[in-house]
């Protein structure tokens, strides 16, 4: 049995590695014989079997194959329904790790306990419904990492480099900029922001908007019409990034059975223009992250590229543009994550992290200087604050007579309410006929996992309630149904 | 227009004083009826709300443009305008994450507005 196992659960591609006698991390293949997995689940209609990966991805019909379900964690109503049946995001990516959990253990041993990997700025739903994935995939989760951390624990292990790092993480489905300081075997990291809906498949996406243009202009007809050729086109899209990562120029035919076949001719410089706009979102995300702990381009001594789309040269020359120095490939773009997730699982103590968002409660605030009153959001803990942490913030009633006291839990670092998400609300009923101005204690607990849980206390009286956030929505399976789903998952019959 | 306002304080609602609610409604509706563009200084207005979702569904065919989206004056100076964009890029890419659905559409919206504006003050990158 592999005491020290980690999973990159990811939007494209899962792997999973291994730590091996002699401390170096080393993927482990899938029964496929692939080092990764494709993220892809396929329902089969006339048997008892649900395919997971490459057979998935290329072989399935697309109205029975789920693809990139990890974009839905942090969606409480989202669900895929095949035959009647409703699969939660976290069903699908259990159906992943279930993949993941037998075949590597054929090679391994048996596979318990593992860390597993998160994007830096999913958030509590989504880190939440990964738990729940890995549980009912019989694996106990020892930690959430986020993605670009693990990409950098295994950059340090590997290159033996001090100071301070970026590692840039152009993923299948999502971006994360990670900042760190490294400090022989102590890793600090200062700051992690994510961009949503800004990865490898955003740019197939771009892609197959010049396949399709040059397709019309051609044939005069749309190059796919339903979802089966939209998945082939987009395919050819994301063979085409890749040649146009290596070549100037690439040439491809495509068509249907309906339209014919057409003539594409892709320069890299078409290409390039095509994706700068997620590139400046990119480097804007970048300057967040900088600005978020004060530092300049020039405060950074190493940048490091992870994902398969920092393959692509212009990801490369804006960084080293911006930054003044040339971005570092780490070894393995594409396994670093998996890889770094297995260092991570036996250094988990030398790897201080932070709470990648703020957490906090609506309050009616008074400007001091103006007497104007406001509805905020009250920070409790701020984003960038070292975990495990713990931190108390005390809040006074307004009015009199108050038999309930309602604190809403709110996540993210905006003052404005609108701006935040409410998770969850605590809700304490007080003693009667109290004056206005009575201490509520409202203290936060964030930890390792990046989760958080709430204490009310009302400082009068001594009376608390004490919650950790919960969700409801059509993709929230309660407790008794994540057992129950747990046990029929793991009578299902996966290749 | 005013829904999307008390929409968004009803959560509010729950956990305040019906009197201090009312003063935020009230002041609510006195400032939906400004013209002025969300001024994104962090101080709460609880009319930006309805002033933005009303800026990105224009009535118009022409609609706003980008910059006046992002609230960008003619004549703003560069750094304004770069800080400018830095908030309202902060704001926007967190909330393109929320659990509020309309909330995260609004977001993707808006960063494609940000991008344009930053492409266009400070070149392509």
């Amino acid at each position: 049995m592999a005491d020290f196992v980690g999973i990159d659960l990811g939007t494209t591609l899962s792997g999973l590695a291994y730590l091996r006698p002699d401390g170096q991390p080393e993927i482990v293949p899938n029964g496929d014989g692939e080092r990764l997995t494709p993220s892809v689940v396929y329902f089969d209609q006339h048997e008892e079997i649900t395919l997971v990966g490459s057979a998935a991805r290329d072989g399935g019909d697309p109205e029975r194959t789920v693809y990139q379900i990890k974009r839905h964690m942090d969606d409480p109503d989202h669900y895929v329904e095949v035959d009647g049946r409703r699969w939660t995001p976290a069903e699908i990516s259990a159906l992943i790790l279930s993949k993941l959990k037998r075949d590597c253990s054929r090679l391994i041993g048996d596979i318990t306990e593992a860390v597993i990997t998160v994007p830096a700025n999913f958030n509590e739903l989504a880190r939440k419904s990964t738990i729940a994935a890995a549980e009912m995939a019989e694996i106990k989760v020892s930690r959430l990492v986020n993605e670009p951390t693990a990409a950098a624990v295994y950059y340090a292990h590997t290159q033996d480099v001090n100071g301070r790092i970026l590692v840039f993480d152009l993923g299948g489905g999502t971006l994360d900029v990670t900042i760190l300081e490294v400090q022989n075997e102590e890793i600090q990291i200062l700051t992690s922001e994510g961009a949503r809906h800004l990865g490898g498949s955003n740019i197939d996406e771009m892609l197959l908007e010049l396949y399709a243009d040059q397709y019309r202009q051609q044939v005069n007809a749309d190059l796919f019409n339903d979802e089966r050729q939209r998945r082939r086109a987009l395919q050819a899209a994301e063979d085409a990034k890749k040649m146009l990562s290596k070549l100037q120029r690439y040439t491809d035919t495509i068509g249907n059975d309906i339209n014919g076949i057409a003539r594409i001719e892709l320069h890299r410089e078409a290409f390039e223009k095509a994706v700068s706009k997620l590139l400046t979102r990119s480097i804007m995300l970048v300057e967040q992250a900088l600005n978020g702990v004060s530092l300049k381009p020039t405060d950074i001594n190493h940048v490091v590229l992870v994902g398969g789309s920092t393959r692509i040269p212009k990801v490369k020359t804006a960084l080293e543009k911006f930054f003044g120095k040339q971005p570092k490939s780490c070894s393995n773009v594409d396994e670093a994550v998996a890889l770094g997730a297995a260092v991570f699982a036996q250094r988990a103590s030398h790897v201080r992290e932070v709470c990648n968002q703020s957490y906090g409660t609506l309050a009616m605030l008074v400007n001091a200087s103006t007497g104007e009153e406001a509805v905020r959001n009250s920070i409790v803990i701020a984003k960038n604050t070292p975990i495990p942490c713990s931190k108390t913030q005390v809040y006074m009633t307004s009015e009199a007579n108050e038999r309930f006291i309602e604190v809403d839990i709110t996540q993210g670092e905006d003052d404005d309410p609108r701006f935040v998400d409410v998770i969850g609300k605590i809700t304490l009923e007080v003693p009667p006929d109290r004056p206005a101005g009575c201490e509520v204690a409202v203290t936060y607990s964030y930890d390792e996992n990046q989760r958080v849980r709430a204490l009310v206390v009302d400082k009068q009286s001594g009376r608390s309630q004490e919650v950790a956030v919960s969700y409801r929505g059509a993709g929230i399976l309660s407790e008794e149904e994540l057992l129950k789903r747990g046990r029929a998952l793991r009578q299902l019959r996966i290749e | 227009m005013f829904d999307n306002v008390f929409k968004s304080l009803k959560a509010i609602k729950d956990s305040f004083t019906a009197d201090a609610i009312r003063r935020a409604e009230k002041r609510a509706t006195a400032a939906a009826a400004d013209d002025a563009l969300p001024a994104g200084d962090g101080v709460f207005k609880p009319q930006r709300i309805s002033r933005l979702i009303d800026i990105v569904q224009p009535a118009t065919l022409a609609g706003p443009t980008p910059e006046e989206i992002c609230g960008i004056a003619p004549k703003m100076p560069k750094q304004e305008i770069r800080q400018r964009l830095a908030l309202l890029y902060r704001r926007y890419n967190r909330a393109a994450s929320s659990l509020d659905p309309k909330l995260r559409h609004e977001a993707e919206r808006m960063l494609d507005a940000i991008v344009t504006v930053r492409e266009n003050v400070f070149g392509p990158i």
